[in-house]
Order: structure tokens, then sequence, then C-alpha cells
């Protein structure tokens, strides 16, 4: 980052007493109000000028592109570099800032820029190659072209064409409560996240007592987003009663549902209100250390907390006597070496202990017999950031949202076969039709919508006529699906819903950790039956083994991981039955996916008898017949497809 | 996983041994250290080899066994040594249904790998399966080494492969 | 001391105790495989499952602990029904080789398939000769190692070979483990095809089992 190496972090003379090992309780406050321990003008100043060049920019313009895992997939790194050249070479006072993702993920890579006057404006799927384009149009005042913007000046050149953020259908549903900083902020500065409001909550927190920070927390009827929607202020409240020191917490970031990126998003964007949100736990339980246990597979995640518990460290809001509170506690970034399971608690403390990450039987639950013998409290990453807001913000305004038994708001993601696919930040309540054609805008271009997946491999498939069910903890279960971490996948018309099925078995058996046998077997014997049926080898007695083995997979297993395996393949028997009696009694897939029952057929209408086909057939199953037209051999067809990709007239067909 | 390290230097035992012993230095003797301590020996040398882990079962006072047992459990730690370049492609959900099940055969042809293996002949390229790297907007995803690939078609995946392969040929002018 | 009630019999058990200890006390048994008190206690083969009475919720026995006036059930319908896919279940996975397996006439897996009605394992199990004294080694073609277990086995303990009255045993692992012995012993195919044609030629799954001998022993004999 650009600047003099002097930030609102740092004293700003030698009157100023806080230090880390010397905290001042009025340290956070300070920072954007002060300067509290001494009256100065100068220091006044310098810290208003300060957090003005946070907030507009050097010289009050503001270069924001986004470079989650997301953005940088897609080019977004290349994006950062030519703004930073463009700055050089105009010689200009800017500030270019990386920022997390804010949820856009259609429109990466996404370049926000802001100059004093004019209005701070969105551009989407932005190439390198555009920036300098872009960036010299924006200056001269005209902004056409752009996909949003954050304010109105009534200035710009094309402004009243360009829908406002808030407006557009992707937006205009979400409350960004706890996301209300992804996008805006850098996420390796806390800085930014001081300017912004940041650990204000903490310091609230640290001025009350631990039980009234439950008592807060229990007011504002906040359950646990992880999935299993558990109150959070019952499970600290167990621990904090416990016997046994010392305690610890434990931040779940292992976010390993397939389809769900909010944890990554949140952790990648504004990693530090995780973090406050951790420590107020840990404050309210009573505990000493903790853990952030992050996947393998989401490094920047990790890369992002790391930085953020060391510049907390720094800082004094992270190790001895915090703030002057006399509460001291510090935290551990664990990187996951790599299994789903992880993500259930029990799993992830022995994976923590240094052993295979398998789960135990509960009772006794972690909260009085966890991480080395310790009570302890994991919590989602998504639900310490509602906490931090909520020590900020109140309670009150949380409760405004939400259901009678499901207060406040839920990031969901929504990917697969949709219009626009990211993640989102809404009321719990909303209705699954809601998100997935409005906010979502329906299914693709060309495609039908066939079923919604919901709860990642432990959730269930809803066909269109169940979708205004709404999305919260209760009301799915009993349609068959749960709303578990919040991801959503959209199914087009071009899936076999049984494939699908099997895509989520072939998941869970490969993830379970093996020791009880409903998962470990049970899997296997569901996995082998769904492939009878889609090779076109099953029957009827096959759907009696998947509801029975299902149902002793759901009541027997050791883990949640076992438990909610079946549901996919239940809730697809319920309401796709006949997707798979037509593998079953006609040896026939409805959606012309499963190979070994689908037919490539030569339209002898479109064919122009070039014979490429048979020549790229690999095991010469197209003949040309004597009467000049090709056709293909069903029996020996393998069913590879390759005929159909080198057609030069699209004459052949799947049937 | 950064995989730093060209698979022929593997052999010297000198660099496996002081990989491990920095590992323990960093992060200690207990029973918890072994899980990062295993991580960091995979980033310096590309995998676990067996002499390295009889180490660590020294250093720890963990039977070997029991640290096999760890090894093999998780999804990252690799115990053969891999090629060059470790491609992970994204079995998740949304990566699966926007088309990854046909991007990972066709890769595994384009590479030339046979079907229970997972390294190119070449020493190139090792393609492993992953579930879910998070960028379900972006499906479907592949990485490589560090780099994340968004909305990659076969296309996408040839241009990806010649870049290594020809970076490969910079880097090393005798060899390929 | 914490009050129990199991299966309607109410016991007191110290709180720390386990509903298997609690069960003991009250004089009822719960099945268990994989339970091994000081070696072995994870909780993994779901047979010692018990309800917790209303509440349809399913747990083992072996590790669940104790509360007051904690109440289950040891044998009603969901209960049993548990079990005995449980059985299945672990059959399913479960290499079938009884002829040689140490555990011959003494199998606690074979005592609770047909406790439960699970078939599945071969007569083998529950015969006393050992060996070097099975009748296939004497030359002669016992049905044993192709026929549901759970007669008692009196014919081979008679000494005469089994006819097979309780049905062939029709998955491929079992079968393909009979044929290896039938081979080992220089068997004919034909010869036990002919045995079970007396007494299978009208049973259901004869024809499924005969095409499968006859494409192992084919395999087999190739070898």
């Amino acid at each position: 980052m650009e600047h003099d190496g002097w930030s609102l972090m740092d004293r700003c003379c030698d009157l100023c007493r806080h230090s880390a090992e010397t905290p001042c309780r009025n340290y956070v406050s300070c920072r954007i109000d002060g300067p509290l321990c001494h009256d100065d003008k100068d220091c006044k100043e310098k810290r208003m000028r300060r957090i003005y060049e946070v907030r507009n920019g050097r010289g009050g313009l503001k270069i924001s592109i986004g470079m989650g895992s997301c953005g940088l997939a897609v080019g977004a790194r290349d994006v950062y570099h030519a703004a930073l050249k463009y700055i050089e070479e105009e010689g200009l006072d800017a500030s270019v800032t990386p920022v997390g993702c804010m949820g856009l993920c259609y429109m990466e890579p996404l370049l926000e820029v802001h100059r004093d006057g004019l209005p701070s404006t969105i551009y989407g799927r932005v190439t390198a190659e555009s920036v300098d384009d872009i960036l010299d149009t924006y200056l001269s005042g005209d902004i056409r072209g752009a996909f949003a913007l954050r304010d109105r000046a009534g200035v710009a050149r094309g402004e009243s064409e360009i829908p406002l953020l808030e407006d557009i259908d992707f937006f205009k549903y979400q409350v960004r409560w706890v996301t209300r900083n992804c996008g805006v902020v850098n996420p390796e500065s806390i800085e930014d996240y001081i300017v912004y409001g940041g650990y204000l909550g903490l310091a609230k927190a640290l001025e009350s007592t631990p039980e009234d920070v439950i008592e807060t927390i229990r007011k504002s009827g906040l359950r646990g987003r992880g999935g299993a929607g558990f109150p959070t202020w019952l499970k600290w409240s167990i621990c904090r009663r416990a016997e046994g020191q010392p305690k610890y917490v434990v931040c779940n970031a292992d976010e390993g549902d397939p389809g769900a990126f909010m944890n990554r998003m949140l952790a990648e964007a504004d990693p530090h209100r995780v973090l406050e949100g951790l420590i107020i736990a840990a404050y309210a339980i009573g505990a000493s250390y903790g853990y952030i246990f992050v996947r393998a597979e989401k490094p920047l995640m990790a890369d992002r907390l790391e930085k953020a518990v060391e510049d907390a460290r720094r800082y004094g809001l992270l190790g001895h006597d915090i703030l002057g509170s006399g509460f001291s506690f510090d935290v551990d970034v664990v990187r996951s070496a790599g299994a789903f399971v992880c993500g259930e608690e029990t799993a992830m403390l022995a994976a923590i202990e240094g052993g295979r990450a398998m789960p135990r039987q509960r009772p006794p639950y972690p909260a009085t017999y966890g991480l080395f013998g310790k009570p302890t409290v994991i919590n989602n990453v998504e639900t310490l950031a509602h906490v931090a807001t909520i020590m900020s913000d109140g309670w009150e305004k949380f409760t405004s949202y939400g259901t009678e038994k499901s207060k406040g708001t839920k990031v969901f993601c929504i990917t697969g076969s949709a219009t626009r696919t990211g993640a989102v930040e809404v009321p719990i309540g909303i209705t699954v039709r809601e998100l997935v054609f409005k906010v979502a805008g329906g299914v693709r271009k060309g495609r039908r919508f066939k079923a919604v997946q919901i709860g990642g491999p432990s959730g269930g498939c809803l066909p269109e006529a169940m979708l205004d069910l709404p999305m919260d903890y209760e009301s799915l279960i009993s349609a068959g699906a749960i709303m578990g971490s919040g991801g959503l996948i959209v199914i087009d018309d071009g899936s076999c819903i049984v494939d699908v099925a099997r895509f989520f078995t072939s998941f869970t058996m490969a993830e379970s950790c093996g020791k009880c046998i409903p998962c470990r077997i049970g899997s296997k014997i569901l996995y082998d039956t769904l492939t009878r049926i889609i090779d076109g080898e099953g029957s009827e007695e096959d759907l009696k083994i998947l509801e029975e083995v299902g149902m002793f997979m759901k009541n027997a297993s050791l883990c949640a991981l076992g438990q909610t395996a079946p549901n996919p393949i239940l809730s697809t028997l319920r309401y796709f039955r006949d997707e798979y009696e037509a593998h079953i009694k006609e040896k026939r897939c409805p959606a012309r996916v499963c190979s070994k029952l689908v037919n490539y057929v030569i339209d002898e209408g479109i064919c122009v008898r070039c014979g490429l086909c048979a020549k790229q057939c690999p095991v010469q199953a197209i003949v040309r017949g004597d009467d000049g037209a090709y056709r293909v051999d069903p029996s020996i067809c393998v069913r590879c497809g390759q005929c159909m990709l080198v057609c030069p007239r699209e004459a052949i067909v799947k049937r | 996983m950064q995989h730093a390290v060209k698979p022929q230097v593997v052999e010297d035992t000198r660099f496996i041994y002081e990989a491990v012993e920095d590992a323990v230095r960093r992060y200690g003797r207990s029973r918890k250290a072994l899980i990062p301590i295993l991580q960091s020996i995979q980033a310096k040398i590309g995998y676990l080899p067996r002499i390295g882990l009889e180490k660590v079962s020294n250093h720890l006072d963990i039977p070997l066994s029991t640290i096999y047992g760890v090894a093999t459990f998780y999804h990252q730690f690799i115990l053969e040594p891999p090629g060059m370049h470790i491609i992970q492609i994204c079995m998740g959900t949304a990566c699966y249904i926007r088309g990854n099940s046909d991007n990972y055969r066709f890769l595994l042809n384009l590479l030339g790998i046979e079907s229970n293996k997972r390294t190119s002949k070449d020493g190139l390229f090792t393609v492993l399966r992953v579930r879910c790297l998070g960028c379900c907007s972006l499906a479907p995803v592949i990485k490589v080494d560090d780099g994340v690939y968004g909305r990659v078609d076969f296309n996408e995946i040839r241009r990806i492969i010649s870049f290594y392969r020809s970076k490969a040929k910079t880097d090393n002018p005798s060899s390929g | 001391m914490v009050k129990v009630i199991v299966d309607g019999v109410e016991v007191e058990v110290e709180p720390s105790s386990t509903i298997l200890e609690a069960a003991k006390k009250a004089g009822l048994k719960i099945p268990t495989l994989c339970y091994f008190p000081g070696l072995f206690v994870e909780a993994t083969c779901r047979v010692c499952v018990v309800e917790l009475s209303g509440t349809g919720r399913l747990v083992p026995s072996c590790v669940f602990p104790v509360s007051d006036k904690l109440s289950v059930e040891t044998n009603n319908a969901r209960v049993r029904e548990a079990r005995r896919i449980a059985l299945e279940v672990i059959l399913a996975a479960h290499r079938i080789v009884c002829y040689s397996c140490p555990r011959k006439g003494g199998c606690k897996l074979l005592e609770l398939c047909r406790e439960y009605g699970v078939e599945g394992i071969p007569v083998c199990a529950e015969c006393p000769l050992h060996g070097d004294e099975c009748l296939l080694a004497r030359g002669e073609i016992c049905l044993g190692p192709l026929t549901n277990s759970g007669c008692g086995g009196v014919c081979v303990r008679e000494g005469k070979t089994c006819e097979g009255c309780r049905g062939p045993l029709t998955s491929k692992d079992t079968v393909y483990e009979a044929v290896k012995l039938y081979v080992k012993y220089g068997m004919d195919l034909e010869a036990i095809l002919g045995r079970l044609s007396i007494y299978h030629s009208s049973h259901p799954d004869y024809d499924k089992l005969t095409k499968l001998l006859s494409m192992l022993f084919g395999e087999a004999g190739s070898r």
C-alpha cells in the first residue's frame, strides 16, 4: 500500500500512551474520534486526513480491484497491475487498493473507481487491456459502459443510464449486514477495518461482563450459521459453566460443501470481522487460546486470516491484557491437510490434535469435553462475523430481519446453471423461488429448470413445485432438504438426476472417514446400486435397497456426514422417481446423459455423407451401408461422443 | 500447495533430513505439531519420502505406522514423487455440472496419463482431483500450482498446458 | 447413582456408566460385535443400537452415557430392523471364507445373522470338521460352501455331505470362494451341477447360480 508509512494505528505524537505492552481502553475509538488522551488540533487533523485518504483515496482518487479467489481466477491480478501502471504513467496521486470479493462473482473481474466529485463507479468483466480506456474515460467525466454505481453525483456523462448497485436485481433483495465491507475494504489492512467501524464491538464487549455478552447474543437469537442452527448463546453458556481449564474457541473455517463459498468470501474480504467475533466469543466463555481451522483447498483464506492475526497482535487487539481489560487471548491459524469430514466438530478437534480426522460419538459434546479434553466452543466463520456485528450495531437491529424462529440474515451462494451466480446476503425467510428466480435470474439462457440442490451433499434436491418454501432452518427439513451452510446449486434439464445423486454419493464415499459401517459400507452399496441403474442393469429391487440402506445410514451413522449422506438420493427418489423408473424399466435416460443408455444417431436428413465420423470412431462403429448412408451400430458404439464432436453439420444427435 | 523443487533433487537424503529438522525446529515435538510438520516437509520437497517420515517418528516419538495413518488419511499428502507441476481439478458440484468431468477426461488424454496413474510420462504434470476450491461461481475451475483458472474449456486447457510446457523448455533447454 | 429404565425395568447405576452396562445390570443382553472393553470401544459396528424411548433416535449403547431417568428400548421393531440391516451391510463387505476362518464353529457374526434372519453365510461356518477332515478333502462333493447356514449342520456332524437343503447362496463373492475350494480339491463342475439339480432345479435362483458357477469355474480352470 502506498502511503508515507504512518497509519491510524500508530501514535499520532509522543503524547499517545497506547501500545501492545501498555494497552489503553479507548484505543479503538481513539483511532477515529481521537486523539482522546490529549488535545491537539494538529493530531486531530492528521487523523481526519488519513481517514479521508482511506475512504476516498490519496488525492481523492481511489481505484479498487476485486482480488478474492474468484477474481484472481479470471485475471484480476493483471487488472491490478494495469491500474498501477496507469497511475504511474499518468503521474497521478491516487490509491490502488485490492479489495475482497463482494459476491458479484458472475461479473468478475471487478474494478471500482472513485474520484471526488464523480460517482463511485463499478465496472464488470474488466480485462487488463481495457483498464487504460476505462480510467481515461472515467476521469474525463464519462461513465458510459459502467456496470453500476454506489452513489450518484448527477454530473457524469451517461450517469442516468447506469443503475445504482442497490437497485439491480442481484442486490435489491440483499441486506449487507455482515458482508458490508466485502468489496469495500482492503482485507490486508487493519486500518481499513477500523475506519469502517471495526473492533468497536470488541471494545464494547470488553467494557461489559462475559455474562452480559452472552445475554446480548441470546437476545439477538443468533443461531449457528454452519448448518446445524444451534443457538449460539446456549453453546457459549454451556461451555462457560463447564469445568476445566484452559478453555478453547475454534473457528470452523473448513467450509467443504461443494458450491459453498460464503465463508471463503467473508474471510478473504473482511478477515478482521471474523477475528473480532472470535475474540468476543473467547471473552464470553473464558477461553485463553483459540484456533482458526482453515480448509486446505482455500489457502488464500488462511493467508488473509494469518495477516489479520499478525496485525491484531501488533496493535494489542490480541495477546496479553487486550485493551487493558485484563482479558488475555491468542490465536493460531491451522491449515487442514484436506478432508471434508474435518468440518464435523469432533473430527476437526482430532485434526488439530494431530490425528486422523475421525469423529467420535457424542455425548459428551465439545462444549464440555473438547480440544485436548477441555471445554471448547466451535463456531462457524459466518456466525462469528455476526457476533462482531451484533456487538457493534446492537441486537435489536439484527432481530429486525428474519423470521420468528430464525432471526437475522444469512449469506447464500447460488451456483450451477443460474444466470447470475455468486454470493448474496438476505434476511432469513426469503423463499427458494425468490432466491433462484429473482436474485439469481433463473436458469441460464437456453436451458430449462429441473431442480435446485440445497445444503450441499448433505441436502436434498427440490423440484419446481417445492420452491415456495422459505429458506430457514425448519421449513426445508420437512421437504427432505436442509438449509445447511447455505449453498444452492441450480440444476437444468441437461443433467440427469440419477447421475447427480450418484455424484453426491461418490463424494460421500470418498470423504467417509471409514470408522462406522453404515457410512463406510453403506455409501459404497448406494454407489454400486446407482451405478447399476445408470448402466441400465437396475431392477425394482434396487430402489428398495436405496431406501433401506439410505434410511439405515440416516438413523445409525456415527456423525452428520453419514446421517445426511443419503439425503440427495432419498429426496430425488421422492420427487424424481419417474427418472429412476425410466432408467430401470425402459433402460432410458431422459436427460440423455448416462452414456450406456444413450444412442448416438445420425440424422440422415442433415448428414452430407462426408464420412468424417466413421474415420474418427475409435471402435469402427459407424458403417456405410449399401445405400450410401452412414449409420451408427449401437451394439459396437462405446458412446464416447467423438463422432458428434467432428461432424461438420451437427447431424449426430443423442437419443 | 507450492511445489518448489524438481523431482530429481529429492534423492538427496541430506536435503530431506534438513527439511525435517527445519520443520521440527519450527513447530516443536508435541503430537499436535505432526500435521504442520508434514505440511512443511511436503512444501519443501514436494512429497513425503519414507525416510523423512522415519525421522519425524524419531523426533516426535510417534510410531511410524501412526504417522503413516495420518499421512494417508488426508488428501493433500503425496507419498510418491509428483510431477513438476501439480494440476488440481475441482470436482465440486458446480464445477462438475459445468463441465469438469469432461475437462478431466480431456486433460488425461491430452497429457497421456494412463487410467490408474496420476503423473504424465514426461514427469511434467501430476493431476489430482480435489473437492471444491471455493470459486464455484467461476466454474469450471482448475489450479496449476498456485494459479487458479476459472471458466475453463478445452481450448483454455490446451493454452494453459502449452504455457507450462514451453516454460519447462526455457527453464530446462537440455531436456524435452 | 442414577436411575435408568431399560425395557421398562428400572436399575440404578453409577453416573459414569453406559447404557450397555445398565442393561447388563437389568439382566438384559444387547448384542455387540466391535466392543472390546479396555481395547476398543469406538461404536463402529452399530449392532448394539438401542432406541431412546419415544424419540425414534438410535444410539450405540456401548458408549452412550446414562443420565437420570433415561429410558431406552433395546429390542423393539425399529431396533431389530436396524440391527438386521447393519448385519446385512456388514456381510456385504465381509470376505466370506468360513472354510478357513479361525472363527469356524464359534462365529458371533453367524449367531447374530441366524437370530435376525439374515442369510448369506455358508454351512462351512458351522461345520465342526477341520481343514484336512473336510469332506471335500476326502473327495466327496459337499454342498456346504454353496448353502445357507442355519440348520445346525446335522448332516455334516454325522459325517454326511451337505445336500444343500437350506437353499443356495448366490452372491458372487460367496460363490467365488466356493468355486475356489471345489477347484482346489479337483471337483468336476458337471458333478457339482448334477448334485445341485437334484435339490435345487426348481429354486428361483437356480439358473443364476449355475450360470455363475460355470462362468467362475471357467475362469478358475484357466488359471
